[in-house]
Parts: C-alpha cells; sequence; structure tokens
C-alpha cells in the first residue's frame, strides 16, 4: 500500500526533524536531512502504477575539511590564550605599584643622593640601608613571582596531559564503534558527530593532526606522535626531568616536550621553558651585574668606622634575583667616607654612580630594568592582540560551520509545516480509499 | 547559500568587545592613567621608569641644594662676623702702636683683642645640624680647642679635607672649607697672627704692635678671598635650584603624557563606548528571540 507507506515515511521525516530541533543547542551536533527515494514502479500489463516512497535513511551534513580548519584555529587559539593569560599575570609584577623594582630603585638612588647632603646622619643612613633592602626584597619579589607563574604553567602539563589521555580513549572507543557501523553499511550519525566534538577539544588541549584511514580517524600530534590510531589510544605520560619540571613522554618513552606545538599544552610549555626563563635569566644578570658593581663601589669607601667597605648586596651564584639580600644589617657600614673620618662623604657619589653608569651589560641599571619591562609589556600586549585574532577567525570559521552543519529553526519549522501536511495528504488517501471500499462492499450488499 | 542562524556567537563577540572597550573607558576615566600594566602601553611603562628614579631624584636634589644652601650661608656668614671682628682688630692695632697710647691703654687693648681672638675662635668652631663646619671632613669634633703648645695657643683637630654633595646628575657642590686653610693658614694665619697681636700690645713695643697689626691686615684680606668659595657655591646654588624647579616641571609633564588621561578625550570615548554597548545590546534584544514561530499561530486542538 502505497499511502500507508508515505505515512511511515513522513512520520520517519517528522522525527527527524523533531530531533533535529531537540539538539539545535547540542554542541557538536551536525543537522541530519532525511533521504527519500521513490520506488520501483509496478508494471502490469499497460498499466503503470507508481511504486511509492522509502525513507532511505537520514544525512548527517557536515564539511570535513572546515572541521580541521576549526580543529587547527583552536589549538592555536588555546595556545595564544594560554600565553596571553600566563603573562597577564606576569606582567603585574612589573606594573609600577610602589612596590616594584622601579618604585624600590627610585627611593634607593633618592637615599643615595640625601646621604650625600647627611653624611652624618644616622637617621639618613639607616633610611639607606632599608631602602637597600627593599630593593633586593623587590628583585626577590619580582622573580618568585615569575617561578611561581612558571609552577602553575608546570602543574597545568601535568593537567593537560592527562585530560588528553583521557580524550584519546573516548576517541579510539567511538572509532571503534563507527568501524563497526559503517561495516555494516550504516552511516557513522551521531556517534561521528560525538566523536568530531571530542576531537576539537582535543586539538584545544594540543596541536594534533587528524588522517581518515580505513579503520576509522588517526591522530598524531603536529611532529607525528600517534595519539590514536583507529580503536587504540596511546597515552602521553609525565615524568620530572633535570630541570625539575614535567617533561612529556610519548608511549614509548620518549621525551616530546619540545616539539609540542599548539593547544593548552603547547602555550603552557612555550611559557615555562622560553618566555619565563629568559625573563628570569635577564633579572639575574641585572642583580648580578648591579650588586657586584655597588659591592665594588662599597670596596672603593671606608664605613663610618674608618673600616674598608665591605659587600653591601649578596646575591647567589644561581637564582640571583630570587636570593638577593643585603649584606650588612649595620648603617654603620655603609662605606661613605673615602678618606676613612667620619664626615667624609667622598665614597657617597661612587654609591651613587653605580646606579648611573653602566653595567658590564651595557645598560645602567634602571636601563636594563626598563627594557625588561618593554619587552614583559610588548610580550604580553602581543599575546592578548593575537589571541583575539585568533579569536576572530575561530569565529568565522564556527559561524560558516553553522551556516552548513547548523540546526536553523525557521528551516526546521518549515519542514515540520510540510511533513504535517504530507502526513494529512497521505491519511487522506487512506480514508479516501476506506471510502471507496466501503463503497464498493455496500454496492455487492 | 545556507545562512547561519545561530548569532548566539557573534552576539556575545561583540557584547564582550563592547564592554571591554567600556571598561577599558571606564578606569581610564575613573583612575586619570591610560597605562596600569605594562602591556597597555610598553615604551610609555619602560619611559616611566626612567621618570619615576629620575623624579626621585630631583626632589631629593631639591632637598640638598635648599640643605646645603642654609649650610653655606651659616659658614658664609661666620665668616663675614670674622671680617669685621679683623677690622676691628686692625683699628685697635693701629691705636696700640700709635705712640700717644699709654702703657695701660695698650693693656685694655691688648683685653679688646683678647676678646676678638675668642670670638673668631667661636665662629670657627660653627657647627651647623651637629656638624663642624670648619672641621674639613673630621667634622664631628671641635676643630679648636686652646693648646700652650701651638704658637698661636690654639690647635686644629681637623682635617684638610672638603666635602662636594650632589645637587645632580654629576654635579656635586663644595660645601666647605677646612680651617686649617682659613683660621691657621701657615702663611695668613688669622688665629696665630691676633694671637701676636695680643702678646705685642701687652709687650707695648709700638714696632711690634704695628708688625702684627700688619700681619692681621694680611690675614683679613686671605679671609675675605677665601669666602669667594663659599659665593661661589651660593650662586651655583642658587641657579641649580632653578634648574630642579624646571626639570620637576618637565618630568611631571612627561610623566602625564605617558602615562595620564587627557580627559576630554577620555569622557568622549566613555560616550562612545556606552553608546557602542548599549546598541549591541539594543541588536541582541531584537535579533535574538526571533523565529518563524513567532509568526505561526499555534496548533488547534
Amino acid at each position: 500500500m502505497i499511502a500507508t507507506e508515505a505515512l511511515g515515511v513522513t512520520q520517519g521525516a517528522l522525527t527527524a526533524t523533531s530531533n533535529n530541533i531537540a539538539n539545535s543547542n547540542t554542541p557538536g551536533y551536525t543537522r541530519e536531512i532525511p533521504q527519500f527515494a521513490e520506488n520501483q514502479q509496478n508494471q502490469v500489463g499497460n498499466e503503470v502504477n507508481g511504486g511509492g516512497v522509502t525513507l532511505t535513511g537520514l544525512q548527517s551534513i557536515r564539511d570535513e575539511l572546515l572541521n580541521v580548519q576549526i580543529q587547527n584555529q583552536t589549538s592555536l587559539q588555546s595556545s595564544a590564550n594560554a600565553e596571553s593569560s600566563s603573562l597577564q599575570q606576569i606582567q603585574t609584577n612589573f606594573a609600577s605599584t610602589g612596590n616594584d623594582i622601579a618604585s624600590a630603585l627610585s627611593k634607593f638612588s633618592s637615599n643615595l643622593t640625601q646621604l650625600s647632603a647627611s653624611p652624618s646622619s644616622s637617621a639618613v643612613q639607616q633610611s639607606v640601608l632599608t631602602s637597600g633592602q627593599n630593593l633586593a626584597q623587590a628583585f626577590n619579589t619580582t622573580a618568585n613571582g615569575l617561578t611561581s607563574a612558571q609552577t602553575d604553567a608546570d602543574q597545568q602539563v601535568t593537567q593537560t596531559v592527562s585530560q588528553i589521555n583521557t580524550l584519546t580513549t573516548q576517541i579510539a572507543q567511538l572509532n571503534g564503534q563507527i568501524s563497526q557501523l559503517t561495516a555494516s553499511g550504516q552511516p557513522g550519525g551521531t556517534i561521528q558527530d560525538q566523536r568530531d566534538e571530542l576531537v576539537q577539544k582535543l586539538s584545544g588541549l594540543t596541536g594534533v593532526s587528524v588522517m581518515q584511514g580505513s579503520d576509522g580517524e588517526t591522530i598524531t600530534t603536529a611532529n607525528g606522535t600517534p595519539l590514536v590510531m583507529g580503536n587504540k589510544s596511546y597515552s602521553l605520560q609525565t615524568t620530572t626531568g633535570t630541570d625539575g619540571f614535567q617533561h612529556v613522554l610519548d608511549f614509548s618513552g620518549n621525551d616530546i616536550t619540545s616539539s609540542i606545538q599548539g593547544g593548552q599544552l603547547g602555550g603552557a610549555i612555550q611559557i615555562r621553558d622560553q618566555v619565563i626563563p629568559g625573563y628570569l635569566s635577564q633579572l639575574n644578570t641585572l642583580a648580578t651585574q648591579f650588586s657586584s658593581a655597588f659591592n665594588a663601589a662599597q670596596a672603593k669607601g671606608f664605613d663610618s668606622n674608618g673600616n674598608a667597605g665591605q659587600n653591601f648586596f649578596t646575591v647567589p651564584a644561581s637564582g640571583a634575583a630570587a636570593g638577593m639580600s643585603v649584606a650588612i644589617s649595620n648603617p654603620a657600614l655603609i662605606a661613605i667616607s673615602s678618606d676613612g673620618t667620619a664626615g667624609s662623604n667622598g665614597n657617597v657619589a661612587n654609591l651613587a654612580a653605580a646606579l648611573t653608569t653602566a653595567l658590564p651589560s651595557g645598560q645602567t641599571v634602571t636601563q636594563g630594568y626598563a627594557n625588561l619591562v618593554d619587552q614583559v609589556g610588548t610580550d604580553a600586549s602581543n599575546a592578548s592582540t593575537n589571541s583575539t585574532a585568533i579569536g576572530q577567525n575561530l569565529l568565522q570559521l564556527t559561524n560558516q560551520q553553522s551556516s552548513v552543519s547548523g540546526v536553523n529553526i525557521d528551516e526546521e519549522t518549515t519542514n515540520l509545516i510540510r511533513f504535517q501536511t504530507a502526513y494529512e495528504a497521505a491519511a487522506r488517501v487512506v480514508s479516501t480509499i476506506q471510502q471507496l471500499n466501503s463503497t464498493t462492499i455496500n454496492m455487492i450488499s | 547559500m545556507r545562512v547561519n542562524s545561530n548569532m548566539v556567537p557573534n552576539v556575545l563577540a561583540d557584547l564582550q568587545q563592547t564592554q571591554s572597550t567600556l571598561n577599558t573607558a571606564l578606569q581610564e576615566v575613573a583612575s586619570g592613567k591610560s597605562v596600569t600594566v605594562p602591556s597597555d602601553n610598553p615604551s610609555a611603562s619602560a619611559q616611566m621608569v626612567q621618570n619615576s628614579v629620575e623624579t626621585a631624584n630631583v626632589d631629593q636634589y631639591t632637598q640638598n641644594v635648599s640643605g646645603v644652601l642654609s649650610m653655606v650661608q651659616t659658614a658664609d656668614s661666620s665668616l663675614s662676623s670674622v671680617v669685621s671682628s679683623l677690622t676691628q682688630a686692625i683699628s685697635l692695632g693701629t691705636e696700640g702702636a700709635n705712640g700717644t697710647s699709654s702703657a695701660t691703654n695698650q693693656k685694655e687693648i691688648a683685653t679688646q683683642v683678647q676678646g676678638i681672638l675668642n670670638s673668631v675662635v667661636s665662629e670657627a668652631n660653627t657647627s651647623y645640624q651637629g656638624t663642624y663646619l670648619f672641621g674639613g671632613t673630621a667634622n664631628t669634633q671641635i676643630p679648636y680647642t686652646a693648646s700652650a703648645a701651638s704658637a698661636s695657643g690654639y690647635a686644629y683637630n681637623g682635617n684638610n679635607a672638603v666635602n662636594s654633595v650632589a645637587i645632580g646628575d654629576n654635579l656635586n657642590v663644595q660645601v666647605n672649607l677646612p680651617g686649617s686653610q682659613i683660621f691657621s693658614n701657615a702663611s695668613n694665619d688669622v688665629l696665630g697672627s691676633l694671637n701676636s697681636l695680643v702678646s705685642a700690645l701687652q709687650s707695648g713695643s709700638s714696632s711690634a704692635i704695628q708688625t702684627a697689626t700688619n700681619a692681621v691686615s694680611s690675614a683679613l684680606s686671605y679671609v675675605s678671598q677665601q669666602r669667594v668659595v663659599y659665593g661661589n657655591s651660593e650662586s651655583q646654588l642658587n641657579s641649580q635650584e632653578t634648574y630642579l624647579q624646571q626639570e620637576t616641571v618637565s618630568l611631571t609633564s612627561q610623566s602625564n603624557s605617558l602615562t595620564g588621561v587627557d580627559m576630554t578625550k577620555a569622557a568622549t570615548d566613555l560616550a562612545q563606548a556606552q553608546t557602542a554597548n548599549s546598541a549591541a545590546l539594543a541588536a541582541a534584544a531584537i535579533v535574538l528571540p526571533t523565529t518563524l514561530l513567532n509568526y505561526l499561530s499555534p496548533p488547534t486542538g
């Protein structure tokens, strides 16, 4: 019966529409279109009858190329976001807050100038000592701020790797289900949607490259380390490296940390292994060179007791900025005098010159610090601009994907009316045939 | 072409952008600063590091100038009273050398000159805020004390060094002259010549009095010459004070132009950001709820 078939097919189409509407806000869902096909026509003698309609299946509308582009941009954006948010945190250490190195340098410098006018005032000597201690502390705080951002990034590495492993396990499972479905000739449909959604999440965690194979998707990191092959997943591991940070190992134990790019993982590694060590090394050089210049100036003079000036600052060989401290606790040990008498201020000029003379780096301590501020600011500003630009790009791509795969309520409503009308018409056909039949039966009786 | 009907991501992106512009504009107006973190303007932040160090130094240079100026003025006024004391001693010496003076008169004059000597010694021991002005850099101990061993009757406890105080980048001003140079110089010994005059007046020898008076006279012109050092320092300090005032003004204006906010512009920006944000919100309110369903009558029965 053609009409009964039509009722069933239209009902199927209505179910598909209803499912589209139900999933209109489900992430990763691609709209499904019922596929109608007409049946073979029947020919009996000269009489030709239409064969009716069949619902051959539901087709998911997706654009694989767009999906790949979105995965790539998602990787880039997560990486840029990770860098940007880390740099936003880092740069607060360099903002003018009153406790930063610039403020401490200003105070130290102005107290030394004051010492020039009042060399024998113990209050002024004490203020030089205190502002020297504050300067050392400002170096400590800034270095600790950098180290703490580095530790945060390190923790992010461990967490992200464990998230990656969870996702790759799930993707491998779905891969297995999809290849079973395709083997039995069915479309992947919603399972494929779920897998695509997971792959996109994965690409937010690290840069991946996806290839379609006979047994489902093969997913590798950007440098070729396998993550998923068909229904098998290969988990990444982390281990503490010689630098004290977590290193990422592939399934066979090779260290792939430095080749990981993109995604949260790539961003965190970039910040932890490149950006922050760069800043720290500049800060350490500054602390070391300034301390040794100031100590050399101390050595040229005599303290208030007439003894040769001893070291003012102490810096450890490694982690200079974090470990910088003031070596003396008695203001009388500041080498103010150039001739050993208590009233001389002759060496104050040498002490002050340590701040205004170029260090071995070619810059004064103020210029050196100003350059670092400039660099941190530029990096933070670039990262944020970068993240915004990629975000715009991603928005465009997502819109494009939505225009292909997204559910349009207007369209579904129109279809609903269309299929409803068709259903009513088919029902009318059934009732008409029923009437015809009963007319015929009544004729007989 | 099929059109993307899901406007939520676009609307959200627009709202976030206008909101962020609005926040920035609001923060600028509220704080009066265009730069709060280095990324707001990296090069201005870097220049502000330099600016804050220079500003702190210029403030302190200004304080040094006023502190040193009053110290130098105190020293100069001490020397000025030494000059008038010496002038008085010379006229007393001339009076004592005059043949009409009796031995009694000469004794009286000797007592007066001794008084002048005492006041000169007291000026030489002038201190300023606990620092002896004429003791060289050994300025924590009293420069001149009575000593029978010394020819002039007074021993110098200071040294020959001078201090210079920073009043600018690479600019120092000399703030003291050691007493050994002014009061007990070997060739023009102020204290020694006064002491000799006292002895000469007590001895009553006209020629000895005349010689001693001449020595005091040459010491006087020497002290007057030395005062020039303080005069120079004073004029250097005064002109540096003017320079530092200008420097303060120019550093403040640099700081304003680097991190300050042009209020007119900031207020305009704020108003614009507000308009843009309201427009985005209004657009969202119109666009988001619209579907075909709004125009279909609900299915009946």
